[in-house]
């Protein structure tokens, strides 16, 4: 998939289920925006077989608009409306639109209802553009980057909030660079590096793959051994039966899935 | 009209009377709203002299020139400015998440503008009247041509300024790529002082635009006939304001459309974090 001059994207191959969220994952340049503007109906590609809800979001009509709840970075609009005000306002464009002075409870802003947008902080402030982003009620729901810049308390509080949405039923695909993040909110990771993507599955799947990678360290005639393994057990006990006891200086690294998210961004740069 | 349609001009004119609320409760705003029609009437209070040539005050063509006011600087000044900057704010960007929220903002800022710049242009009137000692419309036949070269004149004004926001790359080069010169043709289009002291080459360039043109008219249906005698053509020239304003307003309903779906088609989160960096 080309965009402009640079191809961006070359291997991007996702399936979201209903009901699933998907965390795309990948250092800041790996093309995580552009994957998810073309989702949204927001950028054209150049190739390449794209369906949102059953349909091409290049050339998406207003009942697919109301489908799709949006919450992207960075929002700055509708600084002097106020936020039960603005939230109601958003609410009168879709058919079938949650109550929004309920939203509003649900979200911890009620209190803030009758506030203007320029008085709320960071963190409220960003409750109220997941508030907007699901007011219309939508199947699916796109965060880009969604806690970048939080403090650690927002960033807890926000995915609580998600958590909660995901309990509900809601599809959700998000954007982070954060690991931890697309463990803690995704049921499946797509690690995006460099236009590709290079590993998807669930957390747990993931992890299986960390194992794949464990290395085995021993110290043997006053050398120190090292050894990549896919099966580190079966490789201690050949180990155990070589010395007929203790392995002098044993260490087994299994790799976090951090490791391994490091490694693919770092083989993926390296390309 | 579909369904959708429909709804999306009906949130926009609910959207425009959200906009409007806002800006009276905002005191900085609502001031800056006042603050024309202000000045126009101080100014008239401090000039005693007659139109030269004339027994016709010159308040009389200053708050003329007031009322245009309204209209430019709204159609022209503030409206591109108010595009470029809830482009920029992602204002647009969340309205193109949402179904028929194009639409809807451009209705609502259709409403917004037209109320800012009749009502502003109706208040200048009657602040003229009430504190400067300028006249009404003496009758029903100028009272019609005042509505239609208001009308006309957001007609020109408004399209024209939407193109010039969606051309703007961004609210800070508004000052020098619209606010500069647009007051200087303003300045230099007989809001506050005749045309006919300008030299000759200055005027034939400021009457290609219609700043000059909407203020004759104004003037047309609020001074005596004895105040021609500081007009370019000895005649109010409707039939000129007409098609000179006219065509103006062709070339922005031309231009507009196209120049908005442009600026709203690439908008996108990339271009906004572009724009914040």
């Amino acid at each position: 998939m080309r965009y402009g001059e640079k191809e961006v994207l070359k291997g991007v191959d996702l399936t979201v289920r209903r009901g699933e969220v998907l965390a795309l994952l990948g250092p800041n340049g790996a093309g995580k925006t552009t994957t998810i503007e073309i989702m949204e109906g927001f950028r054209r590609r150049t190739g390449g077989d794209v369906s949102i809800l059953g349909e091409d979001p290049d050339g998406v009509d207003e009942d697919w608009r109301a489908r799709v709840g949006i919450v992207l970075q960075s929002w700055r609009d509708h600084q002097r409306w106020r936020v039960g005000e603005l939230l109601e306002h958003f609410a009168s464009y879709y058919p079938a639109p949650r109550d929004p002075a309920e939203l509003l409870r649900e979200l911890g802003l009620a209190e803030h209802a009758g506030q203007v947008c320029q008085k709320l902080s960071g963190g409220q402030r960003r409750k109220l553009d997941v508030a907007l982003g699901i007011v219309g009620n939508p199947e699916l729901l796109f965060l880009d980057e969604p806690t970048t810049g939080f403090d650690p308390v927002a960033r807890r509080e926000f995915h609580e909030m998600v958590e909660r949405l995901r309990d509900g039923g809601m599809t959700m695909v998000l954007t982070t660079h954060d690991l931890h993040e697309a463990e803690r909110l995704a049921d499946r990771i797509a690690v995006l590096v460099d236009g590709r993507i290079h590993a998807n599955g669930t957390p747990a799947e993931l992890a299986d793959r960390a194992l794949a990678e464990a290395r085995v360290v021993w110290d043997q005639d006053g050398e120190r051994q090292t050894q990549l393994t896919d099966d580190p057990s079966r490789l201690v006990w050949e180990l155990h039966e070589k010395f007929q006891g203790p392995i002098p200086g044993l260490q087994v690294h299994r790799p976090t899935l951090e490791d391994i998210y490091v490694r693919m961004i770092r083989a993926g740069e390296a390309a | 009209m579909s369904r959708g349609l429909t709804k999306a001009f009906t949130v926009g004119l609910s959207r425009g009377g959200l906009e409007l609320a806002q800006t009276l409760r905002t005191p900085r705003e609502a001031f800056s709203l006042l603050s024309t029609p202000l000045m126009f009437v101080v100014l008239s209070l401090a000039i005693e002299k007659d139109i030269a040539g004339s027994d016709v005050p010159m308040s009389h063509l200053l708050m003329a020139g007031g009322i245009t006011t309204m209209l430019v600087q709204t159609g022209l000044m503030t409206l591109p400015q108010v595009l470029a900057t809830e482009r920029e704010d992602g204002t647009l960007l969340r309205l193109k998440t949402v179904p028929g929220g194009i639409t809807s903002y451009l209705v609502g800022k259709t409403v917004v503008v037209l109320v800012t710049a009749l009502g502003g242009a109706l208040l200048t009137l009657l602040a003229g009247a009430l504190f400067a000692g300028t006249d009404l419309p003496r009758d029903a036949a100028h009272w019609l041509t005042l509505t239609w070269v208001l009308l006309l004149g957001l007609v020109a004004v408004v399209p024209l300024g939407a193109a010039i926001g969606a051309l703007l790359p961004n609210p800070r080069e508004a000052l020098g790529f619209t606010m500069i010169p647009i007051f200087f043709l303003m300045g230099c289009s007989g809001l506050f002082f005749p045309v006919t002291t300008l030299p000759d080459g200055a005027r034939a360039v400021v009457e290609v635009f219609p700043v000059k043109w909407i203020a004759q008219g104004v003037r047309s249906a609020l001074l005596p006939d004895s105040a021609l005698a500081a007009e370019t053509g000895q005649s109010w020239q409707h039939a000129e304001i007409l098609m000179i304003v006219g065509a103006w307003a062709v070339v922005g309903f031309l231009l507009a459309p196209r120049l908005l779906r442009r600026m709203t088609r690439r908008e996108s989160g990339s271009r906004l974090k572009k724009a914040e960096a």
